[in-house]
């Protein structure tokens, strides 16, 4: 580079201006909207226009936890969302193990079929699920009503298939379990077996093995299939309002939608402190698997 | 000591191990060696555990273990990846198998330090298998197994993740702990000089057949047939297809490819009649005179390490590899006049079974 003319230099230093220019106009294009529902969250008169606050307050947040039931919808969310993520990695740790090591004849075709349950789309499948699982419902109400009685409402709040938390946590985490499969099918591929052949040279029982060698070997892909899922699943707005309609079970997505449905009114400040509060918990999932997703996406476990 | 007697293995109908017979000795360096799918993997692995044996008796000093769980043998492995897990320290790895058993912290870290005394590992007992280099991690494998004491020592191709130089270090390494520990080993590997340099005995499979079993020199020497000839020894042996005569009665003349004639005296009276192979190592070739050259060849190619020298003559269908002393002038396309060590002569038949050995030892 100390060999090229001035001129060339000088035309170097224009191009890098130019192109760092035009990915910064697109950056802030992007980052703008983020950048709005940030501000106006802790705007006490925000509009549905970028403007910087008059006055700074969290009044906005204040309302979604006093006057609102945000808390109720945020621990619905993480709630719901969180069993999921764990049922799916749990499934998804042992199938993909057992589907990496297998050598059945219907091992692909179980891969790509259950591949199909992803690429479909869920809104095609709601009338089939939703009358599977009222049929579920209906028959585990009528199990349970004669043993507890007036109680049952409330059991099946938690164990209900249709508005209650099982069902919805059931269907998120089946519709998230397909693509975690195949990544730990595919992480676990690259999992020498010595690793557990050397366990069990050494003495170790199957509960042993798993625990002290495999989980802790598995957890990068763990880390990575459990946070598609947890973010997927986060994002899922269709499957709560279809299958809940308790005002106490409702979601975080359900309460934005339905915050700005309001008829007489749209509470911009709530709304966007509301998004904001959407938000945080992707953001925290990802920068904690991070780190994990890295070295199951490079190139499995070194060692 | 380890004895495996009619030892047989099917993957489905597929025989992989087919009736063998092998004894080591207490405290002997056995090396399985053989090309690759001969089943000296799969035949390491059931003498471990990892795999079932189908026929046969597995019998350790003693006792048969066919049905014997792995981890209740006193047998340890060291893996050809060293499978050392890289979420435990160094220490913790080495320790691993006691601290299944429950062994006291204290104790295992004593235990521990104990061998990595031995292995030199003791700065890096802390540390990560990641931040190990090839030979440290070998060494770490090698410490997981020899803390439980076992009877015998499996290895699984251990230095086929090294790079030369290095391999060449832990082939002296694993030497010196052999003698240092007095452990009865088997070792499997497809490298026939790994086989030679560090074999008390070497056991030669092939297609799931041992092709033969002994002292690393017997077998170089005295191989059984073609196959064991041509494997051990690097450049390999040369066989060339001979038509044999009789002339007397211990003496047999040979007629070979590129005009070959040469007679072996004292050939024996065993030997047919008719189409056979002649078997003659590299360096029991000479360049002669032309006078006393049992045949002429055009030189091919010329292999110069100094030290000596490899020509290559004849054909490329029917290659001659000859080694030659110390840095020599021939030049591709040259006619050298050679001689074959009539004593070194093998005669295999047309089966590959040896039919005369080589009188040298």
């Amino acid at each position: 580079m100390s060999v090229a003319p001035p001129g060339e230099s000088a035309n170097r230093v224009r191009g890098d201006l130019m192109a760092y220019a035009t990915l910064s106009l697109i950056s802030i294009f992007c980052a703008i909207p983020f950048f709005w529902l940030l501000i106006a969250s802790f705007d006490g008169n925000a509009q549905l226009f970028l403007r910087w606050p008059e006055t700074w307050t969290f009044a906005n947040y204040l309302r979604v936890f006093a006057k609102e039931d945000g808390a109720k919808w945020l621990f619905n969310s993480l709630f719901v969302v969180g069993s999921a993520t764990l049922l799916v990695m749990v499934l998804s740790g042992l199938g993909g193990y057992a589907l990496s090591r297998t050598r059945a004849w219907w091992k692909l075709p179980f891969l790509y079929a259950i591949l199909l349950i992803r690429v479909l789309p869920s809104t095609a499948l709601i009338v089939p699920l939703y009358k599977f699982l009222l049929t579920l419902n209906n028959a585990e109400s009528a199990l349970l009503r004669p043993i507890f009685g007036s109680a049952t409402r409330d059991i099946m709040r938690w164990t209900g298939f249709i508005d209650g938390y099982l069902g919805l946590i059931l269907v998120l985490a089946t519709m998230q379990l397909p693509l975690s499969l195949w990544i730990m099918k595919t992480f676990f591929d690259g999992l020498p077996r010595d690793y557990e052949e050397a366990a069990l040279m050494d003495g170790a029982t199957m509960i042993q093995r798993i625990r002290r060698v495999l989980v802790p070997l598995a957890l990068p892909g763990l880390a990575a299939s459990g946070l598609f899922a947890f973010m997927s699943a986060w994002g899922d707005f269709l499957l709560p309002l279809i299958l809940l309609s308790s005002p106490e079970l409702q979601t975080l997505p359900l309460g934005l939608f339905r915050a700005f449905l309001r008829i007489n009114e749209i509470d911009y400040g709530l709304l966007t402190a509301l998004a904001f509060i959407y938000l945080v918990p992707a953001v925290v999932a990802f920068g904690f698997a991070r780190r994990f997703l890295v070295q199951t996406f490079s190139g499995g476990v070194k060692g | 000591m380890i004895h495996l007697n009619n030892v047989r293995k099917f993957y489905g109908a597929l025989e992989v191990i087919k009736g063998v017979d092998v004894t080591v000795d207490d405290g002997e360096f056995a090396v399985f060696v053989g090309p690759s799918g001969c089943g000296k993997s799969t035949l390491l692995r059931m003498i471990a555990g990892l795999e079932g044996i189908d026929s046969g008796d597995l019998v350790l000093n003693g006792t048969r273990i066919n049905d014997v769980p792995p981890d209740k043998r006193g047998i340890a492995m060291v893996f050809q990846s060293y499978a050392l897990y890289p979420h435990m320290t160094v220490a913790e790895n080495i320790g691993f198998s006691l601290s299944l058993k429950k062994v006291a912290p204290a104790e295992i870290r004593r235990q521990v330090e104990e061998v990595a005394e031995i292995l030199q590992l003791r700065e890096l007992l802390d540390r990560r298998p990641g931040a190990l280099s090839g030979g440290q991690r070998q060494r770490v494998a090698i410490g997981r197994a020899i803390i439980k004491k076992p009877s015998l020592i499996l290895f699984d191709e251990p230095l086929s993740n090294l790079d030369s130089a290095l391999r060449v270090q832990m082939r002296a390494e694993l030497q010196r702990l052999h003698r240092e520990l007095s452990a009865t080993v088997v070792y499997v590997t497809h490298d026939q000089v790994e086989a030679m340099t560090m074999a008390d005995k070497i056991v030669v499979l092939n297609q799931g057949t041992v092709a033969q079993a002994g002292p690393p020199m017997d077998l170089y020497h005295r191989p059984d047939n073609e196959f064991v000839a041509t494997f051990i020894g690097s450049p390999k042996m040369n066989v060339l297809p001979v038509t044999m005569t009789r002339e007397g009665s211990e003496s047999v003349h040979l007629a070979g490819p590129l005009g070959m004639a040469l007679t072996l005296a004292d050939a024996g009276a065993s030997l047919p009649d008719g189409a056979a192979k002649l078997g003659v190592r590299p360096e029991h070739l000479r360049v002669v005179a032309e006078e006393a050259a049992h045949f002429i060849a055009e030189v091919a190619i010329v292999e110069r390490l100094g030290v000596e020298t490899y020509l290559t003559v004849g054909s490329i269908d029917q290659p001659i590899v000859v080694r030659v002393e110390g840095d020599v002038t021939f030049r591709p396309g040259d006619r050298v006049p050679l001689a074959a060590d009539t004593a070194a002569c093998h005669i295999f038949g047309t089966d590959g079974r040896i039919l005369r050995s080589a009188n040298a030892a």
